[in-house]
């Protein structure tokens, strides 16, 4: 890589700071001390709960269920046929035969040239914090990265024990594998924005909707 | 494009004021964000440890700012990124166009990134011979519109839904509407074909996590993981100071940012990108590129005063709470960055030659400060700038007036005179036409304090 | 308690009264008062408007004259004035000599009401006024000297005052020094939103603890042919039923 422009930025930085070293001896001791930032005090709310306020506080639905069962029935009422497309999570094609959905089209992980066409996208998550309603997807367990962001409409197969309290607990998570995912994604409700007149509207280039479905059971 | 001048700040002011439409957007959009962070800063009980915690973080990083980029570089690197070094933004923009001209690219999709701004990089791509796609709607829509960003994070945010409907309708042949949900859906449909189309993708950065090698984006609306999902190159364009120790302070940071610019808990995605994809088959691009970009950074850190700009966030609440901004926007700074950090950066990146004027846009009420997540001492910034430019670029007229006043004030006898004199002279110095335009004057009173003390 | 008045510059030539009705609140709650005659300016101006080789030798002879004081305390009717004071030890960072001598004076200069209510603990002076009226909240008063309880129980406790608390009561009103006069159009604007909030108020007083917001402030009301009078805080607790 460019090797003299690094060190010459290297070297505009040390040199900038050796500068700056009388004038930080002069400065008022005006440090700010790092502290534990402090975690949210555990709320008494059980944590499948806290994770549907959140998330229907952002325009998210969400739906508890307690087995398989529960799941396709989910499925079926969010699904109307169409064009689906799913991770490769074997799990979802299990749970999708267990419904008597119509489906026009299947797609396993589509590619970036085919997945525009399906109208839903589902998936499974690798975490989810309950503090904020947020989905943590990791591309090196899961192929969904293009299932949980083209089509319009998310769906989310959450297992209860996926959810985590806080997201300082889930940096740590992902913190921990010795070699970090080259992609992780934390989906927190449907795509928004409000650039226009400071109104917020639902459904810009992310999906329009998202679904998640937790088995509080299993 | 129709950039204004920071050098004629004054001057863009006055037409500001002057536009009424503009005024009615600010008034609502900095009341809203103001109103907005403040209730999510008081939801947290702690807003006040996080913010000298964030700040305390940033001070360690860029007190050893080479340290943790080569840290970051040497880890991004060993999973796959290229990392390529930019003095300026010339340096920054030639690298980009050769890496686009080399791979055959001939769409980019761009997501937001004030550093691309600055370095006006889609100037440079178009005359490479690309087709430069801005995907966040308020970048499509002043893209358009052929102006600059208004605001940091909400660049069109001085148009209203009838300017922009106007704008679609003139550009995409859309129908005149006022329903912005209608407006935002042409918008993604117009764009969808874009990325699905694009060889290259170009992003920002927010943070880059020394520790790990990760860059971290936020958004809300989903453009920036198709930009960085979708083409096969990915670039991301980051200032050097964004760079964070450890992968656990983003928790700091997740916390404050939202809901400082706009007062949101969490932004709708995170996307924390660390080098390549491990398989050539896996989703994602095949290659990712990191431009640090240094224009001017790496001369702030040579005083604590200075340096304490580059802890800067972007999160825009300094602009919000800036009675200076409410009133006038941020195309009349002529300037990338707006409103009080944009007053103090601007002059330190681009030179004080052309921008002198912006750190004396500010009444030092203070109010950006009082919102600014990493406590930037703003008002101290203006007057060290101030210091540094009343000297060289100070009207004549104002430093001999100064001299004047010095001795005048070092004497006790010249001061009563110059009273006398003052009692007489105030109707007629130039002085009290910019104030007696909108506001009466109070005039020098017939017995000053000190005479009615002695009369005691 | 022995007191060493800093009566600003503003006030020494603009308005009095404050600096008047300020040795009276201060005598009326028991402090003897001495005023240095060789005082003039506190070197703000020049301070802010980055001519510091100017106001240096100003802030010098500040601290020369009120050094030679044997009062417990400097006490000013300007939260602004103070906050410059305050400063003073960045101004002469890095000087031994004046270092030190510039953080002593520093320590021992306080506002107004922030004396009588922080040092002092008195939150009641006796004043009376008959009205209502609002409090708005200087900016280097409100930000650099935290005051914002102080001032209000000092009002609170004004026999027959109304008050009532302004919209943005600490929102700027635009004067910032010379920036009045560099971008007086920007300084009008910021201040309209200031007289709105006060009409809408429907008082008939505007209370602060600068004369420079009260300036700014003032001259717009006038101009606009407003009734609403501006008055300093030290005015208003100086007031009693004797008139």
């Amino acid at each position: 890589m460019n090797n003299t422009a690094r060190e010459a930025i290297l070297g505009s930085i040390r040199s900038h700071l050796a500068a700056s070293v009388p004038y930080d001896q002069q400065e008022i001791s005006r440090g700010f001390s790092r502290m534990n930032a402090d975690q949210n005090p555990s709320s008494s709310v059980e944590i499948c709960g806290q994770f549907k306020a959140s998330l229907e506080a952002v325009d998210g639905h969400c739906v508890i269920v307690q087995d398989d069962g529960g799941i396709a029935e989910a499925l079926t009422r969010i699904i109307h046929g169409g064009r689906i497309a799913i991770s490769d999570n074997p799990e979802i094609l299990r749970l999708l035969n267990l419904t008597d959905l119509e489906i026009e089209e299947l797609g396993i992980a589509p590619n970036a040239h085919d997945i525009f066409r399906f109208d839903v996208g589902v998936s499974t998550v690798q975490a989810a914090i309950a503090e904020t309603g947020t989905l943590v997807l990791d591309s090196t367990r899961e192929r969904h990265r293009l299932v949980s962001l083209v089509p319009p409409v998310h769906i989310a197969i959450v297992r209860a024990s996926q959810i985590y309290r806080t997201l300082s607990e889930v940096l740590s998570l992902i913190r921990k594998d010795k070699e970090i995912s080259p992609a992780v994604t934390f989906i927190t409700g449907p795509s928004r924005t409000a650039d226009i007149e400071l109104t917020l509207a639902i459904g810009v280039h992310g999906p329009q909707e998202l679904y998640v479905i937790i088995d509080e059971v299993n | 494009m129709n950039h204004l001048s920071s050098e004629t700040f004054g001057e863009n002011a006055k037409a500001a004021l002057a536009d009424s439409h503009l005024r009615g957007a600010l008034k609502n959009a900095t009341s809203l964000f103001g109103e907005r962070r403040k209730a999510a800063a008081a939801s947290l009980p702690n807003w006040e440890d996080l913010r000298s915690e964030a700040r305390a973080i940033k001070d360690e990083v860029l007190s050893h700012l080479d340290l943790y980029l080569e840290e970051f570089a040497s880890n991004a690197g060993s999973r796959g990124a290229m990392i390529h070094w930019a003095r300026d933004g010339a340096e920054a923009n030639a690298i980009i166009c050769a890496l686009t001209i080399a791979r055959k690219a001939q769409i980019v999709v761009k997501s937001k990134s004030m550093t691309t701004e600055e370095t006006h990089l889609n100037d440079a791509l178009e005359a490479a011979g690309m087709q430069v796609v801005e995907t966040d709607l308020g970048e499509y829509i002043i893209q358009l519109a052929e102006e600059p960003p208004s605001h940091i994070i909400a660049p069109a945010i001085h148009k209203t839904r009838g300017q922009i409907a106007e704008l679609f309708n003139a550009e995409l042949g859309m129908p005149l509407t006022d329903d912005v949900a209608r407006l935002t859906s042409t918008a993604r449909a117009t764009l969808r074909d874009r990325f699905a189309a694009a060889d290259v993708g170009i992003s920002g950065v927010n943070f880059a996590i020394a520790e790990t090698g990760t860059i971290v984006v936020v958004e809300n609306e989903g453009n920036i993981r198709l930009t960085t999902s979708l083409p096969r190159i990915h670039i991301a364009v980051m200032g050097i100071e964004k760079v964070l120790p450890r992968f656990a302070d983003l928790d700091v940071f997740l916390k404050l940012l939202p809901r400082s610019g706009t007062g949101q808990r969490l932004t709708t995605y995170q996307s924390y990108i660390t080098g390549t994809k491990r398989q050539p088959t896996d989703e994602g691009p095949d290659e990712l590129h990191i431009v640090l970009l240094d224009n001017g950074r790496s001369r702030m850190l040579a005083h604590p005063v200075t340096r304490q700009s580059l802890a800067c966030i972007r999160c825009g609440a300094c602009l919000n709470a800036c009675p200076v901004y409410q009133q006038v926007g941020g195309h009349a700074y002529g300037s990338v960055y707006p409103g009080p950090i944009g007053a103090v950066i601007t002059p330190q990146l681009m030179g004080i030659e052309k921008s002198a004027q912006l750190p004396y846009a500010s009444s030092l009420c203070g109010a950006c400060r009082e919102v600014c997540p990493v406590k930037i001492d703003i008002p101290r910034l203006l007057l060290h700038l101030r210091a540094e430019i009343a000297p060289r670029k100070g009207k004549v007229s104002e430093r001999l007036a100064f001299k004047m006043w010095a001795r005048v004030m070092m004497s006790p006898s010249l001061y009563k005179v110059s009273s006398v004199l003052g009692r007489i002279l105030q109707r007629l110095v130039p002085v009290a036409k910019a104030w007696t335009n909108g506001r009466d004057l109070r005039l020098i009173e017939s017995k000053s304090f000190h005479e009615l003390w002695s009369d005691e | 308690m022995r007191v060493s008045l800093f009566v600003t510059c503003l006030v020494d030539q603009l308005w009095t009264s404050v600096g008047v009705s300020s040795v009276e609140v201060l005598r009326r709650v028991g402090c003897e008062v001495e005023f240095d005659k060789r005082q003039t300016c506190c070197a703000q101006p020049a301070f802010n408007t980055g001519y510091l080789d100017e106001a240096r030798p100003v802030a010098q002879r500040f601290i020369e004259i009120f050094e030679e004081s044997k009062a417990d305390a400097i006490v000013s009717p300007s939260g602004s004035c103070t906050a410059m004071v305050h400063h003073y030890p960045q101004l002469f960072a890095g000087d031994p000599e004046w270092l030190p001598r510039a953080q002593a004076i520093a320590a021992k200069t306080h506002e107004l009401s922030s004396f009588l209510v922080r040092v002092l603990k008195v939150e009641d002076v006796g004043a009376s006024w008959r009205g209502r009226l609002t409090w708005h909240d200087a900016c280097h008063g409100l930000r650099d000297l935290n005051l914002k309880t102080e001032p209000r129980k000092l009002i609170r406790n004004v026999r027959g005052a109304e008050f009532v608390e302004l919209e943005h009561a600490d929102a700027c009103c635009g004067f910032g020094g010379t920036f009045s006069v560099k971008y007086p159009e920007i300084s009008v604007a910021i201040l309209d939103q200031k007289i709105e909030a006060i009409e809408r108020a429907g008082v008939q007083a505007v209370i602060s603890g600068d004369a420079s917001c009260l300036m700014q402030i003032g001259g717009r009301l006038s101009r606009k042919g407003s009734k609403v009078k501006v008055m300093h805080l030290a005015e208003l607790l100086a007031a009693d039923s004797r008139g």
